[in-house]
């Protein structure tokens, strides 16, 4: 920002060159340039720099169409429209992961029929793999709509879909799945829901600016907030981005402690977060920064802990279940929450006797919950800020 | 007073071991002075490791022979100066063994992908140990039955088995090359696979010669002054004929040293030929970008590719839009020209799909197995899926960026400032050839992305006419 600003500037120069007699307006427009310029120095001082780090698919990029909907002016119809060939995409794929996934099980398991799509959905399976397979969706039309739910309740991709966690079923797939009719209408228009359940791996780095208490700059802290890619080879680019960073907000899927990498089917996705989050806190630069820990995807944790024990993991491997229910999940919950700070503290050496660490349980699916969150985050960062002035 | 012959020191030893040392600078120099003047990246992965190894290696082999043979005068008062040491191991498997060891892998690896076509599927953490496993055996075994003598000679019945080692690696390599040599290399490899094994089976020979004189006319003075010293300067020689860059790292054995006359390091495709594939020329056709059209129509085009490169590198997602480029430069190559494809393939290979390489891309571990075991490199669908993959991947988190980005209004502002210059020298043209299209079409039929867009002017003047 800075520099298109100098850039203008410089034209700004360049066109009013007028011989001497505009030596005197030479001289005040440079004295209000580089008054300006100072301006927005202070200003990019008082920017707070927050990143947005995690694994694949743990929720960093939701936490970012989440921020962009509370503080920013949101979606407009435009961006919302956009969002739709990223959904169908998304059903396709679905569709795709799970048939070829019914495939291979089939094989695999070769003695039971288990996964073997009946014989009327197979033609239909194999044209909407293809389709899936493409580089080009077609749009969904009503007739690919009912291929489509034939096939999902077809017994063995229920099957499959119930074995999903060793193949790589996005988990959106239930919720567009039953809302498969209203996404194939004519005059679609994606909701804030659609949108923030669609799926697109992020690559690079995205940035947003914003301020949480409404426009007026002067009254809120101005945050900045960065989005990255979470697969192995996106984390070589983060470095650029340590530099100078007021907190981290680390996004850890906990409901994702019986699936592998979507990068490296042999490797556990709890174990790899275990291991990001250990390297980012070993990093030089965060010395000071501070650790603000998103145990994102609750809902789905809710939902899986009854069915699926945490020991799969060979993280919570001493884990013991005491009850069932409500009370269970909360158990789980906070096992899971003592091992992430288990993790943090035998990470920490003296130099990081005044990092802030915070764990927070999230759904970033949840708008409300995402918005108390991050007024939460907000508050903390501020009492730092003072504290670090000296006024606490 | 025992003379220099038997304790080492004569002015000849002196000769020799100064011969020695400037080889092995020499030897480092050619190693490391490309990457110097030219300012490349260390390589990662083994065509770090193998030259790496092999200098290594030079370097035992070397003071192996120094500390071994007597040439330096000094008392064996310690255990690591025993000659044990330095005669069996350090020359055997941790020397003239990872030479041969390092150079027999490297073949290998050129005899599976362009012969087999496929990658070598063992890797090289695993297949140098096993290389060197007849070595460490015989130092073992040398070292438990203890034949040296207090002068470290080994007598004739374990010299001749013990220069079998060498002869037999030789062959093995020599029957390599012999299945690889009818091969087109673009590299050099071949001439510096046969340079290698002559410079080996000379140095063999003579060390043969030497080593058995050495040992059998021990008592002759001059003799032993003679061949330690031929023999050690047989080896400086060695060292710094057989090493080479062109198996591992292609592109920096391509390039002069001369910074005046190399142009910067050339990429994978300028160096094979690959028409088109540096930077945009004035023949290069513009392009009425829309935003409706599906992106890989658009990316065919030349500048609204390089254009878009430069957005998604400015947002740190740039090595899918470069992996693109060059499978798109892998499509221009002929199928019936597998070397090439080969090493376009092995290229984008190194640079973009194994796991840490320096532009890694981001797809599923599926496509990426896919690619890494698949039996037939020169495949044309080789990088089908994953170029998919990745162009899901643009058009779903870039493409909607980079229309509002500066970078676009960039390339409309160049596309509306080239046609009008284009116009008028179509205009002018049309005074002077009718047959416009064949004037302008490019001769190279593999040139096959070139069909002219045409400018809302022209009328259907569309196809080549060849």
């Amino acid at each position: 920002m800075l520099d298109t600003v100098v850039q203008n500037m410089g034209l700004l120069c360049s066109r009013h060159k007028r011989g001497n007699q505009a030596t005197t307006e030479e001289n005040d427009k440079a004295a209000e340039i580089e008054r300006r310029i100072e301006q927005e120095t202070k200003a990019e001082k008082h920017i707070q720099k927050l990143l947005l780090l995690g694994a694949g698919e743990s929720g960093k990029s939701t936490i970012f169409k989440q921020i962009k909907l509370l503080f920013q002016t949101g979606f407009d119809e435009r961006e919302l429209q956009s969002y739709t060939s990223v959904i169908h995409a998304n059903v396709y794929q679905t569709i795709k992961i799970l048939h070829d996934g019914a495939k291979e099980l089939a094989l695999s398991d070769a003695g039971s029929s288990k996964y073997d799509l009946s014989i009327d959905n197979k033609e239909i399976g194999e044209k909407l793999s293809e389709i899936g397979g493409r580089l080009d969706y077609p749009r969904l039309t009503e007739e690919l709509v009912q291929d489509i739910l034939k096939i999902w309740s077809d017994p063995a991709i229920q099957e499959t879909y119930a074995r999903g966690n060793e193949l790589q079923v996005p988990d959106c797939a239930d919720y567009f799945m039953e809302n498969l009719q209203r996404l194939s209408e004519a005059n679609y228009i994606p909701t804030k829901e659609d949108v923030l359940h669609a799926r697109v791996r992020t690559t690079g780095v995205v940035e947003i600016q914003f301020s949480p208490v409404g426009e007026n700059k002067k009254s809120g802290e101005v945050y900045r907030l960065y989005d990255v890619g979470g697969q192995r080879n996106e984390r070589r680019k983060w470095i650029h981005l340590f530099d100078g960073v007021t907190a981290v907000i680390f996004c850890a899927a906990i409901s994702e402690y019986d699936q592998t990498l979507f990068e490296d089917e042999n490797k556990n996705r709890i174990m790899e977060t275990k291991e990001l989050f250990e390297w980012v806190l070993k990093q030089k630069c965060f010395e000071k920064t501070s650790f603000m820990l998103f145990l994102n995807k609750f809902d789905i944790f809710e939902k899986k802990v009854s069915n699926v024990p945490l020991n799969v993991c060979e993280w919570f491997k001493d884990y013991q279940p005491v009850s069932t229910g409500k009370q269970e999940v909360e158990h789980a919950y906070e096992f899971v929450k003592k091992k992430f700070e288990e993790l943090y503290y035998q990470n920490v050496t003296c130099d990081h006797q005044d990092r802030v660490f915070k764990i927070y349980r999230t759904t970033a699916l949840d708008q409300k919950l995402v918005k108390k969150t991050f007024k939460l985050v907000d508050e903390t960062l501020r009492r730092r800020n003072l504290f670090e002035a000296g006024l606490l | 007073m025992t003379g220099c012959d038997v304790i080492g020191g004569c002015p000849t030893d002196y000769v020799a071991i100064s011969v020695a040392i400037i080889s092995f600078i020499l030897l480092l120099l050619r190693s490391t002075l490309p990457f110097l003047i030219h300012k490349i990246p260390r390589p990662k992965g083994s065509s770090f490791w193998l030259p790496t190894i092999q200098i290594m290696g030079s370097f035992n082999l070397l003071l192996s022979l120094v500390m071994s043979l007597n040439v330096v005068r000094f008392h064996r008062r310690h255990w690591w100066q025993s000659c044990y040491i330095w005669a069996v191991w350090v020359n055997g498997p941790l020397g003239i063994g990872l030479l041969l060891s390092c150079r027999l892998i490297q073949a290998a690896h050129l005899y599976s992908v362009f012969i087999k076509k496929r990658l070598f599927p063992v890797r090289s953490y695993v297949s140098l140990p096993l290389a060197l496993l007849p070595w460490v055996a015989w130092a073992g075994f040398l070292h438990i039955t203890l034949p040296l003598n207090n002068r470290c000679h080994m007598g004739t019945q374990w010299a001749v088995p013990y220069m079998c080692f060498p002869v037999l690696y030789t062959a093995a390599l020599v029957c390599i090359t012999r299945a690889i040599h009818h091969i087109e290399f673009k590299f050099h490899e071949l001439k510096d696979l046969w340079r290698g094994i002559l410079v080996t089976v000379f140095s063999i020979g003579a060390w043969v010669v030497l080593y058995v004189l050495h040992e059998t006319h021990e008592e002759t003075m001059w003799l032993q002054v003679t061949t330690r010293c031929v023999l050690l300067v047989v080896a400086s020689f060695l060292v710094v004929a057989f090493f080479s860059v062109s198996f591992s790292q292609p592109l920096v054995s391509a390039i002069s040293l001369n910074k005046k006359e190399s142009f910067n390091l050339k990429t994978m495709g300028e160096a094979l030929g690959i028409h088109d594939s540096g930077l945009f020329s004035q023949d290069d056709p513009t392009l009425d970008a829309n935003p409706n059209e599906p992106l890989d129509k658009l990316l065919l085009n030349k500048r609204f590719r390089l254009s878009f490169m430069e957005f998604a590198d400015s947002c740190l997602a740039g090595e899918s839009v470069h992996f693109y480029n060059e499978v798109q430069q892998l499509d221009k190559i002929p199928v019936n020209d597998p070397v090439k494809r080969i090493y376009m393939v092995r290229h984008i290979i190194e640079k973009y799909i194994t796991t840490g390489a320096p532009m890694e891309v981001n797809i599923s571990h599926k496509t990426r197995q896919e690619i890494l075991t698949s039996p037939d490199l020169a495949h044309p669908n080789l990088f089908r899926n994953a170029a998919n993959e990745l162009l899901q991947l643009i058009s779903m988190n870039l493409a909607k960026d980079y229309w509002s980005s500066v970078f676009f209004l960039k390339f409309k502002e160049e596309s509306a400032m080239r046609n009008v210059d284009h116009e008028l020298q179509q205009v002018n043209s049309w005074k002077n050839s009718p047959r416009l299209s064949s004037v302008h079409c490019p001769n190279d039929p593999f040139y096959q992305d070139h069909i002219p867009r045409d400018p809302p002017s022209h009328n259907g003047h569309g196809s080549c006419l060849v």
